[in-house]
């Protein structure tokens, strides 16, 4: 629970309101060889969820937030993510959707 | 479980769950399919519906369904560096109410089950099981359900039919990003700060600096106690002009000074995201209709975005509607020829007469003054007319000074003819 804050969230802390039943296994999976020539790497920008997240230039994938908007199957230009829905019902648990 | 029915529906939205309940309704062996832990629970979407073909489908919808305001108050807002300029309407009657999605399609889920549909839930469908040519049901990890004909509303992520070969990979061209957060305010504050009456809600939308100029616009919808605020831009404006991370420009739009004060004191209970077919013939597949299956919802492309609103719930739930009466007319002849009626009743249907009428929109909106150039344009004149020292200048005077430097006359004509023409 976050009362309204007059201060920028971090998406984590956005996500956190959120209902979650995170699967074991990643749903996604990032080949990062290719990330490695990729100049753009809009993911990082664009993922809702904040899934995508640079370190010295390498990006680093976490599936934990992921609210499966499919966002950054399709800005990979590199076609390096693939992506599926969760299995079982995981995953996010919109109630207010 | 059985494993043959007489349709197979992937998806409980609102798209799959209409033609399911429609399709039980008529004696039908349904059998829906949906990967989330409950219908609703994968879905998310601006927040407003329009009634009247939900109205047609489903009797007592109005008493019964799960309708959160009537809309009676729509705002458009111009929205600039400097400040903003708002457009308010206000009617006494309504065509439109606010729901959650999530609710909604658990609602009409429920129809579909009470109508005697199977409904089971936390199964992903992998792929359409193709037999001699012809769709003939689904597999699920080890499983297989086989049906006379299947019904894809999969949504916007086309993965089933992507997998066919159906269509192609989704492009960032064809679709836009939406963001919402979801404030509970409780229904005394709501009322109170928008000036609503009892069960009365407003639709909000704004362009301009709203979306930190990516072309795109942002929302706000109300519902009996929570407030929803989101962004949505077009996908492959973002990639081009986002700066920051995506999130932040709902956070800047959030803490911008109506917004800000609107919210005080809510509690986040939701933030969430999901993609729409924006621009609805772009995603629409040459074919709605193959051996033994139908294309429906989002999956079929069907939104119509027209800047100032949005549908896509009433359109999901008809082509539902037109699916399963499609089934029904084809009297077990599932070929694609016979199902091809589908498209044809589509086509007859208000969705495509509509899709059709305001096809220029999606023209309208490459151009990019229309996200920049003209909500800033719009907020600088009502500046120059209404903060004046000494001399209040006319309304010529102020249109001049402003236009000077941020578009020609003819280009202004020329864009004015535009939208006279479209939406």
């Amino acid at each position: 629970m976050t009362i309204q804050q007059l201060k920028k969230l971090k998406v984590d802390e956005a996500l956190n309101a959120n209902v979650w039943d995170v699967d074991e296994e990643p749903h996604i999976k990032v080949d990062f060889s290719k990330c490695v020539e990729c100049d753009t790497k809009p993911c990082v920008r664009l993922c809702p969820a904040g899934c995508f997240t640079l370190l010295d230039k390498e990006v680093l994938f976490s599936y934990e937030g992921c609210v499966e908007c499919g966002t950054c199957r399709i800005v990979c230009p590199k076609d390096a993510v693939d992506w599926n829905y969760p299995l079982s019902g995981r995953g996010v648990q919109y109630r207010f959707g | 479980m059985k494993s043959r029915f007489d349709v197979i529906v992937v998806g409980a939205g609102p798209a799959g769950s209409t033609a399911a309940y429609t399709l039980a309704k008529k004696g039908f062996d349904v059998l829906v399919v949906e990967r989330g832990r409950s219908p609703g629970s994968k879905t998310l979407y601006g927040g407003r519906v329009y009634a009247k073909p939900l109205k047609e489908i489903y009797p007592e919808f109005e008493k019964k369904a799960p309708i959160e305001r009537w809309v009676k108050k729509e705002r458009m807002t111009f929205m600039a560096e400097g400040g903003s300029l708002t457009l308010e309407y206000s009617s006494k009657t309504s065509t439109s109410f606010t729901a959650y999605l999530s609710k909604l399609s658990e609602w009409m889920a429920s129809q579909a089950e009470e109508a005697g549909a199977v409904i089971v839930t936390d199964v992903r469908v992998d792929s359409f099981l193709k037999e001699d040519g012809r769709i003939t049901g689904v597999r699920a990890g080890q499983d297989e359900v086989r049906a006379g004909v299947v019904i894809d509303a999969e949504g916007v992520n086309r993965l089933l039919l992507e997998r066919l070969g159906w269509v192609p990979k989704l492009e960032k061209s064809q679709v836009a990003l939406g963001l919402k957060e979801t404030y509970r305010l409780g229904s005394e504050k709501i009322e109170e700060r928008l000036g609503l009456g009892k069960k009365e809600g407003m639709a909000w939308f704004m362009i301009g600096s709203a979306t930190g100029n990516i072309p795109g616009g942002a929302f706000l919808y109300t519902y009996q106690n929570t407030v929803a605020l989101g962004i949505v831009v077009f996908l492959h404006k973002a990639v081009e002009h986002a700066q920051q991370h995506i999130f932040e420009y709902l956070e800047e739009l959030r803490l911008s000074p109506p917004f800000s004060n609107l919210l005080k004191d809510g509690v986040l209970v939701e933030y969430g995201a999901h993609l729409t077919p924006e621009l609805g013939l772009k995603l629409k597949p040459p074919r709605l209709y193959g051996d033994g299956f139908l294309i429906v919802g989002d999956a079929a492309g069907l939104l119509l975005n027209l800047g100032y609103t949005v549908r896509g719930v009433d359109f999901a739930a008809y082509s539902g509607y037109l699916a399963a009466q499609a089934i029904e007319k084809a009297g077990g002849d599932y070929s694609a020829r016979s199902l091809s009626i589908y498209e044809d009743m589509l086509e007859e249907s208000f969705i495509m007469r509509e899709l059709r009428r305001h096809v220029r929109v999606s023209k309208l909106m490459e151009n990019e003054r229309f996200f920049t150039t003209y909500p800033e344009l719009a907020f600088a004149l009502a500046h120059r007319l209404f903060e004046f020292e000494e001399t209040s200048p006319t309304f010529l005077e102020a249109f001049r000074e402003t236009t000077k430097g941020r578009v020609s006359k003819l280009r202004l004509l020329l864009d004015m003819l535009e939208v006279a023409r479209g939406p």
